[in-house]
């Protein structure tokens, strides 16, 4: 068992070390730029100003603290949407690359289901989610005591923790575009608008009124600001979203056995 | 039980009909050619026969396992190697890391003995491979795992003639194991060297089914002269000769008698070509009347033989350019 999920895993290897050093990177410039900033203005006058839209497509709360800082910063663009797209962007290669490129033939003449190829191939993604939300928390822990505004370390793990079943979801969805397009450009593309679509819906549902409706959004169900500025924990949004992976590659699943291999 | 059993298969894509009703069957031990011009459905038969395509109807079964039977299929293809048209893999991989993946899931009984037969570049990356070296490679993990039943499609494609005259040793060999092979061509000369039956394909049809001596002694030469002076256009008529055409060179012939020693003071060449399927000693009594310039014969090209035997088709569209290696196409410009 496992032993495709070990080869992709390590196909992902050189890729997570790339998101790794770069979400470091854009960690620590958020983190470094925050004492001057909270030194020399008040950022909340500043939002003051902002419209509404703004403030709720970043889920912002408040800019003066480390907490409300970093979740309206790095959170809300580095995790929910560039994570997000990229671990959408990745799945959506997940089958329709191998097709696309004609390795499936052969991926499929090992005596393996086309259910345990699709799963271990898709489990393989836990490599970059499951690395990157491992090391950015002791980054950004480390960075905030040395910057002298240490940040709560549970409320950090919580967020870190809540954000797998989130890119997980994410990943759910570029994988049943895997599945329905033998054309990874096609699949890779439309990951991006789902993603990037999802996130403006979300956050535009709010706005207008129509809360309900954004229900269908995994961004609706994490929500980094909330743990780290109130430490409030949403575990049933990471249930739903676990749930909504499961959904996701399990439709997957059933249309992969199914369709043609051409 | 017969290893591969074909029935009433057919595969429609929309209003594309690839595969219309294709029977046949494979004995355990055979080496059992499939051949067809591109484009006949062969690959589309060899991918529904492994399930990666289901029939729109009829059903093909390998080592006993029904093509659209997963967990049965899945049963089947331990013993099963595949060899596809284009065989891929993971560019940024290695051999070594993508035979280690296959080892792991198929098993490796035989890997180091056919590396040493095919040497692959192991430790280099797929993506710098040749598409001789991704063959090779194509080739040694579909025999690694020492299956019963190989099926290839098109498998000496970008290999040089000396790696496809190593190849055909090795699947002899395979035979003598008592491995069962199945392989797509469109060169005939290349299935007549190893395959015991054949089946040919074309437009999707199965138009026969028989030994290769059969096929051989039906498809017969081709003959390409050029002969110095003139030949009456009747010189050949019989029943054995298909296809003649001659044509007559004066403003080159001189350059072309000066290659030779004759002295027959003539001062044209005619240029003949037909399809001979006679004996062969009755066509060299024939020729033995005249003096050439030049004279090959050489096995009737896959076109020629379907044509003769199965009526023409649209020229254009069963024979891309191209698409045939020089000596599958003797006639040069003049292909069908």
């Amino acid at each position: 068992m496992f032993e495709l999920a070990r080869y992709e895993a390590r196909r992902r290897l050189k890729g997570t070390l790339y998101l790794t050093v770069g979400l470091t990177l854009l960690a620590g410039m958020y983190i470094a730029t925050f004492p001057s900033m909270a030194e020399d203005m008040n950022l909340d006058q500043f939002l003051d100003q902002m419209p509404e839209v703004f403030l709720e497509l970043f889920n912002i709360a408040t800019m003066n603290t480390i907490e409300g800082f970093l979740a309206a910063e790095l959170y809300s663009i580095g995790w929910v949407l560039l994570l997000g797209l990229y671990t959408a962007y990745s799945a959506a290669t997940v089958i329709a690359d191998d097709i696309d490129r004609e390795r499936m033939d052969i991926l499929l003449s090992l005596p393996m289901s086309r259910a345990r190829v699709l799963a271990e191939k898709f489990l393989a993604l836990l490599v970059p989610i499951g690395v990157v939300n491992a090391v950015l928390p002791v980054v950004i822990y480390v960075g905030t005591v040395g910057i002298g505004y240490p940040i709560d370390p549970v409320n950090l793990a919580v967020v870190h923790l809540l954000a797998v079943p989130y890119l997980l979801a994410c990943g759910g969805i570029g994988l049943v575009l895997s599945v329905l397009t033998s054309r990874s450009t096609i699949a890779q593309r439309g990951a991006l608008v789902a993603i990037f679509g999802l996130f403006l819906f979300e956050s535009l549902t709010t706005i207008a009124g129509h809360e309900w409706l954004g229900a269908i959004a995994p961004m609706r169900y994490f929500d980094a600001t909330a743990v780290l500025v109130d430490g409030s924990y949403d575990w049933a949004g990471g249930a739903i979203l676990l749930g909504g992976t499961v959904l996701l590659v399990g439709a997957s699943v059933v249309y992969f056995r199914r369709r043609d291999i051409e | 039980m017969s290893v591969i059993d074909v029935s009433g298969l057919t595969k429609h894509y929309g209003e594309v009909r690839a595969v219309q009703g294709v029977d046949f069957t494979v004995e355990a031990g055979e080496v059992f050619g499939f051949l067809g011009p591109n484009g006949a459905g062969k690959t589309t038969t060899i991918r529904t026969m492994l399930g990666l395509l289901s029939p729109t109807a009829g059903q093909a079964t390998v080592l006993g396992a029904d093509s659209t039977d997963e967990p049965a299929m899945i049963a089947a293809k331990r013993s099963i190697g595949y060899l596809p048209a284009n065989p891929a893999f993971d560019d940024s991989a290695t051999g070594r890391e993508i035979l280690d993946l296959h080892a792991s899931i198929k098993g490796a009984d035989r890997r180091a003995e056919l590396l040493d037969r095919f040497g692959v570049p192991l430790d280099r990356a797929i993506r710098a491979y040749s598409s001789g070296n991704r063959q090779k490679l194509g080739i040694v993990q579909a025999f690694m795992h020492d299956p019963e039943l190989v099926i290839m499609d098109e498998p000496t494609s970008g290999l040089d003639p000396l790696m496809q005259q190593r190849f055909n040793e090795f699947v002899r060999a395979e035979r003598e194991q008592g491995v069962t092979v199945f392989f797509s061509s469109h060169v005939l000369s290349e299935v007549r060297q190893v395959c015991d039956r054949v089946a040919i394909l074309r437009d999707g049809e199965l138009v026969t089914t028989e030994s290769i001596e059969s096929l051989l002694g039906r498809s017969g030469k081709f003959v390409h002269a050029r002969i110095a002076g003139h030949v009456e256009s009747d010189a050949f008529d019989g029943d054995a000769v298909h296809g003649f055409e001659q044509t007559l060179i004066e403003d080159r012939a001189e350059e072309l008698l000066a290659v030779t020693d004759l002295q027959r003071g003539t001062d044209v060449v005619t240029d003949i070509q037909f399809t001979y399927t006679g004996d062969i000693n009755d066509l060299l009594a024939e020729l033995n009347a005249y003096s050439f310039v030049d004279l090959d014969v050489e096995e009737a090209p896959l076109e020629e033989v379907f044509i003769r035997f199965y009526g023409p088709d649209e020229p254009s569209e069963r024979t891309p350019t191209g698409q045939y290696s020089e000596t599958d196409l003797p006639g040069g410009d003049e292909d069908v």
